[in-house]
Formats: structure tokens, C-alpha cells, sequence
């Protein structure tokens, strides 16, 4: 051995003594460099939930968990992202795709603690020094995984829109629409704000994947109008959409359109489930609007016979008689109903429960029955010479498109209203030949109805005046009965009381008026419950039926449960809400008959 | 303010809510239907809380109301001139002619109000106007969320 060997371990102790090398030269007078791609950090409050970097994260080093103080809503899941430093490599994938651009890196990277547990934690939610941390990983200005804009629709230029009723949304092709179905995360954030909770994440991936009979399958699912909704519904799913929190969010109804175009309604069969064997029982549904018809449909894959009650001489409730062709075309509309009926479904046009036939006779005559009737009637003006020959009322000028009836309107319309009725009517008076004025009390930002639909009227030459009190309809001078001057207060809104919308006020002395030659009142509907008799024990609340869980409204004796569901009942007033009411009340009743109670 | 004229005026105001519970009886009488009979029922419970409130108050000799007048939508008074409800009434009609009631009993107590000079005749009716104010407000706010929706 040599004389070194034995010294050795004794140079060794006395190193023993001498602080060790980090502690001379501690680590945190280093810094990590600006775009160290350190410990993360989340704007919780911009943050949906979408768990997108949970889905990208190959190391599954980030799980979702719900947030203290953060409740699940529309568009937002209220779960954040816990992050598990024993996993996570630091790739920043997470960081690249997170579509509302809540989630970046700190440069910070030392954390010491003798708990291994808490090198997992919630960015955002959980405090850590490093938040707010100017410096670190973000996603470049400009730089996306995910496409942010999505496939432009084709459609008529709207000097060609005004000129017919032509439909104005031409839809996507093959290439157009899986683009378009590629930006789409698959998060399901949309799903819980679709009333009737479409697979949407589900039939998306159908067209990415070119699968149009599974689409097909996923939307009748849950909706059998997807060529109706797939144009016009109110598609709140898109403003849930994880996608629009930092760009333009996937156009779900345009795919849902493009599925149940590509399918010939000859091979809807081959596609769709059959229904069950004929159960025995007897259903009827009163009104053949799509929540009537939805009802029709799901009860008829149950196995019941159902018979549908209509009063007008077609099928399709306001989707016919109120949404212009311009928007709905009467063959997409007649190819989903044209389904329903296929499956045996009957619907008994131009009968009128309550003057053709009883509701009690029904309640006799079927073991249970849907009532599904709308809101036909129209809301008058409430002013002084409502009554005036000019003065029309907008669901009936719809309706009277519809049956392509003369409309004579005239050269100057004015349509009094905000909401979906006022737009449909407006752009009908422009498809008319008329210049259109439209009134209406509050400001833009108000208006009930769809932004599209405002902005599209606007675009098409509609005039908008704003915050216009109506305050009378007189005759036009030289023009009795021919002619109507309408005349506003101009307002001014005030905020009058905290926490509620503001009130407009008229502003003393700005009384303007128009000479107009139709006057369309466009104010809201509601119901015609005329058909109910005390008798047949259906309670009403201020003219809305009154209904349970599953859109009951009665099972006293002496007659079938009768439910109640759509337009008639819910505060929604969208055809999707219809929709869905039908088909929560096909699995009440089909309870109900089975003896399940519903 | 002595007991007599305290009770003479809550009769006045006892009168006027028994004969909206008499408006709304002989609304249903003409009534054509349930939906319309069910809401004509629960206006005219309210007015009959109303009865059994004012009769509370004149048996206890003295006026538990609120004096806050609630804030004024401006639609009565936009409101076309009264047109009494006929068998087919809808619900619009319904709340207009609630509405129209509400604002004409309103404008009376005013009037009482303005009229009265003994300071506790006064204070009274300055209360029973801020009551009917909130009646009206009542109905103005289901006309805004029930008929004018879209406007
Ligand atoms: C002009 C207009 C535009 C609209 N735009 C849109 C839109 O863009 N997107 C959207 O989602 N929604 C829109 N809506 C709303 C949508 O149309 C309705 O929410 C939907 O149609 C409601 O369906 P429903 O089955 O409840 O009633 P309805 O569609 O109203 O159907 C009721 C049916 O019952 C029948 N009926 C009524 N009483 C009787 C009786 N006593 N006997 C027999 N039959 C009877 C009626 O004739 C009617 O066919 C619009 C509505 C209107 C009026
Ligand atoms: S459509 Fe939007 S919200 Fe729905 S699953 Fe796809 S990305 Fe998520």
C-alpha cells in the first residue's frame, strides 16, 4: 500500500469542514435565463378549464381538479390544471396550444422542500412566488398550434341576397369542412351549453374522420332537425367554445349543417338506429313545431304510436311559418320532417285542437298526450291607434311569406321590435323591394336578437333607429287608411336603479315621426292556451303550463298525463330548447307508460 | 290626525282594494279559459292580501308601509287609453289593465295626498301612493319580461 492511500481519507475529512459549494455560491444568484421555460403560471380567471395541455401533455404530468371558488358555467368547466413537477419535462406544449393563452412559464426554477407532495400544484389558484413573473415562457406573439380563424363560410353578397330569398349561407365543402372540424380540441366544453347536450365533440370528429353516417348518428342522437339547426340554431355552443377564448370558436353549427347535407335522406336508414318494437300504446302530440315533432320522434323509437295534431296545413311550427326560406329552405326543413314521418310517425295537418277536436277527447283517446303549441299570438303596440289598417303584425307578415301570399307592404316599412321577429320581418320588407326602418326602444347592444341577424339587416340597408319610444300610429295625411305615421319619443338611457338594465327615458320634447306605408309589430308572442279547460286539470301559471322535471303537467284522473314542453313553456324560445323539451318529455311518457312513473 | 279621519282614510284605500278584488272577480266571470281564470285568480289574491293589510293596519290605528316609491318605467303612462278586457283576453291585456288600475289608484292618492292638510292625512297617503307605485312596478316588470321582450 502506498504512504498516499492512507492519507487520503483524512484530505477527505477535512473538506468535512468547509461549507459545501452551493451554500458558498448559492443557486438563486443564478437566475434562469428570460425564457427559461421554468415553474408555470395561469391566469385562472382567463383560463375555461378546457384541459387541452392535459390532453397534449405526453407525460400526463397535468390532470384537471376543480378550482376553491370556481363553479362550473357556460364555457368555463370550472376545473384549472394541476401541473406534477415529477412528471412535467418542461416541453411547454401546454403553454403552445392553450387556446384562451391563460397558461405561461415563469424562468423560475428552484424550489426547494422536504415534502414531495407539493411539487404538485394548481397555477393560479395556489400562490407561488414566482406568479406575476415578468420574465419565463410565453407562447409568441403570433404563434399557434391551434388555428385561430376559422374557415369563412361562403355566402351571398347581400346585393344578391336582397334580390331573392335565395339561402344566403351556401355551406361548407368536403376540404372546408374537416378544416374546420380540425381546429376543434375535443375539450366538450360546449356540450353542457347546448340545451339538448349534443355529442358535439363526437360528430365533429365524424367529419374529420370523413364518417358522415356516425355523424349522422351522433346528431339524431339528440336532435332530429339537424338540417334545421345545423342553419339556424342560436348555437350558444359557440360562444362556450374553448377555441373562441382565443380566437374564432370552431363553427359547430356550420359542421352540424355539413354532416346532414352530405347524407341523402334515402340513406338516413342505413345510418340511424330502428326503433323498438310497437309497444301498444297510443300518444298525441299537439303542434307540429320541432318540439312537437322531437317528442314525435323519440317516442316513436320507443315503440309508441304517436299521432301529431297541426293546425296549419304543414308541419314545422314557427321554423316554417316564421324563419324566411332565405335562412331555412323549405326542402332542408321538409327532409328532417320528412324523416320523422317515415318512422310512422302521423301528423294530422289543418286540425285545430279546440275548435276540430277537444284536449279531453284526446285525453280519452291516447294514454298520453304532448302539448307542444308555440306562441302565436301576436303582442300589439300598446298605443294609440294601434289599430290602424297599416299597423301589421310580423309573425302573420311571415307567415303570409311563407304561404307565398301577396304582401303588399309598400315602398316604407317601419318595424317596431329588436328581436328575431323584427329581423325576419325586415328582411323580408327588403327582399320586398321596401326601405325598412327598424325601431326599437333600447340600444343595439339590447336587441334580443341574434348579432348576426342585426348585422346582416344593417347590411342589406335596413335603417336602424335607436332607442325610439312608440308613442302613437296615426293616419297619414292625404293617405286614410293607406298610409300610417308612426311617431317615437327618442330616448336617452338611465340608469335608474343598480344592478338592473337601464331604462330609457324619453328625452322631453324629441318627438319624431315617419310616414310609413306598413308598420310591423314586432314587440314579442305568446301563447294561445284557449284549447285548455279548467277541466282537463292542466295548471297554468300566467298562461304557461306548469310542468315537472320531465315537462309534466298533469296526471288527474279522468283522462292521459298531459306534458307540455317548447316555446309554450320554457324562457329559452329557441328551436334547439324545443328540441329538447321534446325529447325529455318522450322519456317522461315512455316512463310514465312503462309504469316507471316518470 | 284624529282616529276618525285615520279611519276614514284607510276606508277610502280598503274601498279601493275591495274593488280591485271585485275588478278581477268580475274579470274571471268573463273569462273564457283556464290560463286566463289561473292569472285573473292570482291578481285578485294579491288584492285580497291587500284588503286583509289595510284592515290589519286600521285595526291597529297606524299605517306600516313603506314610504320608498318605487322607480317608474314610464309605461303606464305610454299605455293606450283604458279598453276594458273582453272574453278573449290575452295575457298583455290582463297585465295592461293591472297596470292601468294600479296607476289610477296611484294618481288618486296623490291627489288625497296633495289635498290633505293635516300632516298625518298626508304622510297616509304619500304611503298608500308609494304602495300602489309598487303594485304597478310589479306588473310593469312582468309586461317587460313576459310581453315586450322583443322591444
Ligand atoms: C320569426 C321567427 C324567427 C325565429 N328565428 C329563430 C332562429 O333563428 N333560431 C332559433 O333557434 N329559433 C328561432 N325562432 C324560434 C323558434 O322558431 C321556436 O323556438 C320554435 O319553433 C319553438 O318550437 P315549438 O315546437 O315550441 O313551437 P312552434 O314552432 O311555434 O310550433 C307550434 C305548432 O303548434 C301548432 N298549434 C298551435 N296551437 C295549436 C292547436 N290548438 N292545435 C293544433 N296545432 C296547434 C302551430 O300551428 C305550430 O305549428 C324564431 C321564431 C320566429 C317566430
Ligand atoms: S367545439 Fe369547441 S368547445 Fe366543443 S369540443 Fe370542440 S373545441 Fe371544445
Amino acid at each position: 500500500m502506498d504512504i498516499k492511500d492512507f492519507i487520503a481519507p483524512f484530505a477527505v475529512w477535512k473538506r468535512a469542514f468547509e461549507k459545501p459549494f452551493t451554500v458558498k455560491k448559492p443557486i438563486d444568484e443564478r437566475p434562469g435565463a428570460p425564457r427559461y421555460r421554468g415553474f408555470h403560471m395561469n391566469d385562472a380567471d382567463a383560463c375555461v378549464g378546457c384541459g387541452t395541455c392535459e390532453a397534449i401533455c405526453m407525460n400526463n404530468a397535468i390532470d384537471l381538479v376543480p378550482a376553491a371558488g370556481r363553479e362550473a358555467k357556460d364555457g368555463d368547466s370550472g376545473l384549472r390544471p394541476r401541473i406534477d413537477y415529477g412528471r412535467c419535462c418542461w416541453c411547454a406544449l401546454c403553454v403552445d396550444i392553450c387556446p384562451s393563452g391563460s397558461l405561461s412559464m415563469s424562468n423560475e426554477y428552484v424550489w426547494i422542500d422536504r415534502d414531495p407532495d407539493v411539487f404538485r400544484y394548481v397555477p393560479g389558484v395556489e400562490a407561488k412566488p414566482w406568479d406575476g413573473s415578468a420574465l419565463g415562457y410565453r407562447r409568441a406573439e403570433g404563434y399557434r398550434l391551434l388555428d385561430e380563424d376559422r374557415v369563412p363560410m361562403p355566402e351571398l353578397g347581400h346585393a344578391e341576397a336582397v334580390a331573392s330569398f335565395l339561402e344566403l349561407v351556401r355551406g361548407y365543402s368536403r376540404a372546408q369542412a374537416e378544416k374546420e372540424a380540425d381546429r376543434c380540441v375535443s375539450c366538450g366544453l360546449c356540450i353542457a351549453s347546448c340545451p339538448a347536450h349534443m355529442d358535439i365533440p363526437g360528430y365533429i370528429k365524424a367529419v374529420r374522420d370523413g364518417d358522415m353516417d356516425e355523424g349522422l348518428r351522433l346528431l339524431y342522437e339528440t336532435n332530429p332537425f339537424p338540417e334545421a339547426c345545423g342553419r339556424v340554431c342560436t348555437h350558444r355552443c359557440e360562444e362556450a367554445c374553448s377555441i373562441g377564448s382565443g380566437g374564432d370558436p370552431v363553427a359547430i353549427r356550420w359542421l352540424k349543417r355539413y354532416i346532414a347535407d352530405q347524407v341523402e335522406l334515402s340513406d338516413y336508414a342505413k345510418a340511424l338506429p330502428r326503433g323498438a318494437a310497437p309497444s301498444g300504446k297510443k300518444v298525441a302530440i299537439v303542434g307540429a313545431g320541432p318540439g312537437g315533432l322531437s317528442a314525435a320522434y323519440y317516442l316513436s323509437m320507443q315503440g309508441h304510436a304517436v299521432t301529431v295534431f297541426e293546425a296549419e296545413e304543414a308541419a314545422g311550427g314557427m321554423l316554417r311559418y316564421g324563419i324566411p326560406e332565405y335562412r331555412l329552405p323549405y326542402p332542408a326543413l321538409d327532409k328532417d320532417i320528412g324523416y320523422i314521418e317515415s318512422l310512422g310517425v302521423s301528423i294530422s295537418r289543418g286540425v285545430s285542437i279546440g275548435k276540430d277536436i277537444e284536449l279531453s277527447k284526446l285525453r280519452t283517446d291516447f294514454d298520453a298526450v304532448y302539448l307542444s303549441t308555440g306562441l302565436p299570438v301576436a303582442y300589439g303596440l300598446e298605443v294609440p291607434g294601434e289599430d290602424h289598417p297599416r299597423v301589421l303584425d310580423g309573425v302573420a307578415v311571415l307567415a303570409r311569406a311563407t304561404r307565398g301570399e301577396e304582401l303588399g307592404l309598400g315602398g316604407r316599412v317601419a318595424v317596431i321590435g329588436g328581436g328575431n321577429v323584427a329581423m325576419d320581418a325586415a328582411r323580408t320588407a327588403l327582399r320586398h323591394g321596401a326601405t325598412v326602418d327598424i325601431l326599437y326602444r333600447r340600444r343595439e347592444e339590447d336587441m334580443p336578437a341574434d348579432a348576426d341577424e342585426v348585422r346582416e339587416a344593417k347590411a342589406e340597408g335596413a335603417r336602424l333607429v335607436e332607442k325610439a319610444i312608440p308613442l302613437e300610429v296615426r293616419d297619414a295625411p292625404d293617405a286614410a287608411g293607406e298610409a300610417a305615421l308612426f311617431i317615437w319619443n327618442e330616448a336617452t338611457m338611465v340608469q335608474k336603479e343598480p344592478g338592473k338594465r337601464p331604462v330609457p327615458e324619453p328625452i322631453p320634447g324629441a318627438v319624431r315621426e315617419g310616414r310609413y306605408d306598413s308598420i310591423i309589430a314586432a314587440i314579442g308572442q305568446g301563447p294561445d292556451l284557449s284549447f285548455i279547460a279548467e277541466s282537463d286539470g292542466v295548471p297554468v301559471k300566467r298562461f304557461r303550463p306548469v310542468v315537472d322535471s320531465f315537462g309534466m303537467a298533469t296526471r288527474a284522473a279522468g283522462g292521459a298525463p298531459v306534458f307540455a314542453g317548447g316555446d309554450l313553456v320554457n324562457d329559452r324560445k329557441d328551436a334547439i330548447s324545443a328540441i329538447a323539451d321534446g325529447h325529455r318529455a318522450a322519456i317522461g311518457i315512455d316512463r310514465l307508460l312503462y309504469g316507471k312513473g316518470a | 290626525m284624529d282616529a276618525t279621519t285615520f279611519a276614514a282614510a284607510l276606508d277610502l284605500a280598503l274601498g279601493r282594494e275591495k274593488a280591485a278584488v271585485a275588478f278581477y272577480r268580475e274579470l274571471s266571470a268573463m273569462a273564457s279559459f283556464a290560463a286566463q281564470k289561473s292569472t285573473l285568480a292570482e291578481f285578485m289574491a294579491m288584492e285580497e292580501g291587500h284588503v286583509a293589510m289595510i284592515s290589519g293596519m286600521k285595526a291597529k290605528g297606524s299605517v306600516a308601509l313603506s314610504p320608498t316609491v318605487a322607480v317608474d318605467l314610464g309605461l303606464a303612462a305610454r299605455m293606450d287609453a283604458e279598453e276594458r278586457p273582453t272574453a278573449g283576453m290575452t295575457f298583455q291585456d290582463i297585465l295592461v289593465a293591472a297596470i292601468k288600475k294600479e296607476e289610477r289608484s296611484g294618481v288618486l292618492y296623490e291627489r288625497l295626498a296633495e289635498a290633505a292638510s293635516q300632516p298625518g292625512l298626508k304622510s297616509v297617503f304619500e304611503r298608500l301612493v308609494a304602495e300602489e307605485s309598487r303594485h304597478k312596478r310589479y306588473f310593469e316588470d312582468l309586461y317587460e319580461s313576459e310581453i315586450s321582450k322583443d322591444n
